[in-house]
């Protein structure tokens, strides 16, 4: 089929990343926003706009907290009915659900407190089973009182699930194409790196002077290359962080008996209790567990905080509590958990060291999941992301630019119809990023569902990105620029400029103000990557506008690594 | 010494670094002295370069605990080669500053 390897490389790093580039983009572009997901939340929500805070007293705050939680009334109607034995009697109220499970978990980021409980099913079809209905809740750790539940987190509720999932929960579709994307991108890494015929001799070469296809893939080796590490990790660790769980459940079908058996060994040999005993009991001081869990994370030269607490089998003679630290210190995830026999307050299991294969599996996922505390670092892994965007999206540009000529002549409509998805992939999705928070500030704060409103405008203003870039894009058709990619640079900087300015009237926190008068760096951090976007958009803008006035000479520069591209 | 200031020092050499494996590399575009004629300078570079790399290598070390440091450190090496690329395309001047050694 092809004439040699290098060939047949070419062709399946064009052709595949073409069809899942689309999916990469937004990948990484809400990946690199979900490196501040928490400081976003903190934008997008100006009444959590306080410090960060550490895990609250358990007997003063949590338990009060715990014990308002209600079991979610969505996750109720879906779920009881499947679990619930009418054999055996009526189904439980929702409000009359016993309470299981209560977890807490906060990182040294975050001013709210997520919470959530399991309530148990009392009468199950499989009594033995995880029978939970689920119920979660944000608070205030400073007093236990709930932010509103209605209120989107943009981040970590938005942009943060939109890296891994696209939001689109149906059946884990979402889930499942982009970890297809990902498995694409590594190969499309390794293709890429085969068909570069000069990987170090052009490590540093980029020609903005040249011929625009030349220039195109200067830039995409260029940022390609320089991010190797980062690009072949993020991709692999994406797709080892949901392997066992979505990709490959094996413990979920296949090997289910096996792995419920090992549910009830590990519990025998870690001392653990498995399933409840049906004995009422009391519980003890939480806090005094807390402060014991510090005072032995301490003695093994590990001082630390509490990062996630969760406490089994509430109000049953089996229950206990987990603690684990925070890993705001280390790459690997939180962990070191001291688990105590929740009716006495003893320790029943420290546990060990891990082995060197969970480790590394620890330390891989958290490279990618970020738990630590170092600025710099979380600086660098949005340079890496948003380098990787220009990695793809010149990787669009090439694909339109080398053939629009061609199609020109022959009449095709093909590269126009690449030309108007790149547009609506590239700048439309930062229209979409950018126009929510302005609908954040804009739409009133007392509006019932006001996250739905956010989502509706999002997906809207989206959509809408895409039918104007393919109506605008007859020029393509005649080997011209898209004059959609200059208009959208222009909306991008309007919405960037306006978020600004809207964040300073509606909630007085103003550049001076969150730099130098009180200083909040979560929001001022927001404000100023707006500020420097809409920049960088005009610039763009600008620089197009001259380029469809004077178009440069087109034509390859180098034939033979353009015609392998 | 603070952590920050380990930082930074491992940000400035492993700029340094790419700087001076660029400038071997593309002597050229960069010196007016033709490429040909600057072998040895070229080639003093070349290993300099790549001890500055290793030295931030060793800076990051000292600023946070190895799992760490690694990843920074190859953090940093992609943002001073993209740095450096930036500054040969459209202020290759830049670079003539930061060179070690009198080779014009």
């Amino acid at each position: 089929m092809f004439a040699n390897f290098r060939q047949s490389m070419a062709w399946l790093h064009t052709w595949f990343g073409l069809v899942l580039g689309y999916v990469l983009m937004s990948c990484f572009f809400f990946g690199a926003l979900s490196v501040f997901d928490r400081e976003i939340d903190r934008w997008a929500l100006p009444e959590t706009r306080f410090a960060p805070q550490p895990m609250p007293s358990f007997d003063k705050v949590l338990a009060p907290a715990f014990a308002r939680l209600e079991a979610d009334p969505a996750d109720y109607a879906l779920n009881m009915p499947a679990m619930h034995d009418p054999a055996k009697g009526p189904q439980t109220p929702r409000l009359s659900l016993p309470a299981d499970e209560y977890w807490a978990y906060t990182t040294h980021r975050d001013p709210v407190l997520a919470i959530g409980a399991g309530f148990r099913v009392p009468l199950a079809k499989d009594p033995d089973g995880h029978n939970h209905i689920h119920g979660n809740a944000t608070i205030d750790p400073r007093s236990g009182a709930a932010v509103p539940s209605d209120q989107l987190k943009i981040g970590s509720q938005w942009f943060y699930p939109m890296h891994y999932s696209l939001n689109w929960q149906w059946r884990n579709m979402g889930i499942f194409i982009v970890g297809l994307a990902g498995l694409v991108m590594l190969a499309a890494l390794v293709t890429g790196v085969i068909m570069h015929r000069k990987f170090f001799r052009e490590f540093f070469t980029f020609r903005p002077a040249k011929q625009t296809q030349r220039s195109l893939l200067d830039l995409h080796n260029l940022t390609g290359v320089v991010a190797l590490p980062f690009h072949f990790f993020f991709a692999f660790t994406g797709l080892l962080i949901f392997a066992g769980f979505y990709y490959f459940p094996v413990s979920q079908f296949q090997l289910k008996p096996l792995h419920d058996q090992h549910e009830i060994i590990e519990a025998r040999e870690t001392g653990l209790p498995h399933a409840r005993a049906g004995i009422p009991a009391p519980l003890a001081s939480v806090d005094a567990m807390m402060a014991e869990a510090r005072r032995r994370w301490a003695a093994r030269d590990m001082a630390g905080e509490v990062g996630f607490l969760q406490l089994q089998h509430m109000g049953d003679a089996n229950g206990y509590v987990s603690i684990y630290r925070a890993g705001s210190d280390r790459v690997a995830l939180v962990g070191e958990a001291i688990h105590f026999k929740a009716s006495t307050g003893e320790v029943l299991r420290e546990e060990p060291p891990r082995a060197p294969v969970p480790a590394l599996n620890e330390f891989l996922a958290g490279l990618h999941l970020q738990h630590f505390e170092h600025w710099l670092l979380r600086w660098l892994y949005v340079l890496g992301g948003l380098l990787g965007c220009v990695c793809i999206a010149t990787g669009f540009i090439f694909f339109v630019e080398k053939r629009k000529q061609q199609h020109a002549r022959s009449g095709l409509q093909g590269a126009r119809v690449v030309d108007a998805l790149a547009v609506g992939c590239v700048t439309g999705m930062i229209i979409a990023a950018i126009g929510i928070l302005v609908a954040n500030r804009l739409l009133p704060a007392g509006l019932t569902d006001k996250g739905a409103w956010e989502q509706q405008i999002f997906w809207g203003l989206w959509a809408l990105s895409f039918v104007h870039a393919a109506l605008r894009g007859a020029p393509v058709a005649q080997a011209r620029i898209n004059p959609a990619w200059r208009e959208q640079c222009w909306t991008i900087a309007a919405l960037a400029l306006a978020a600004v300015a809207l964040n300073a009237i509606t909630t007085g926190d103003h550049l001076l103000k969150t730099l130098f008068l009180d200083p909040y760096l979560a929001v001022a951090g927001v404000d100023l990557s707006l500020l420097v976007c809409a920049g960088l958009a005009i610039a763009a803008a600008l620089k197009l506008a001259r380029r469809e006035r004077h178009p440069v000479a087109m034509g390859a520069a180098d034939p033979v690594e353009v015609a392998n591209a | 010494m603070p952590e920050s200031l380990w930082l930074i020092i491992a940000a400035v050499l492993s700029l340094t670094g790419m700087t001076w494996l660029a400038l071997a590399m593309h002597w050229d575009q960069v010196m007016p002295r033709p490429a040909s004629r600057a072998d040895a300078p070229r080639r003093t570079l070349r290993g300099f370069g790549t001890v500055m790399l290793a030295a931030s290598a060793v800076a990051s070390m000292l600023a946070d605990r190895p799992s760490m440091a690694v990843l920074v450190w190859f953090m940093l090496l992609a943002a001073s080669a993209l740095t450096v690329a930036l500054a040969l395309a459209w202020r290759p001047a830049l670079l003539r500053v930061l060179c070690p050694l009198r080779a014009h």
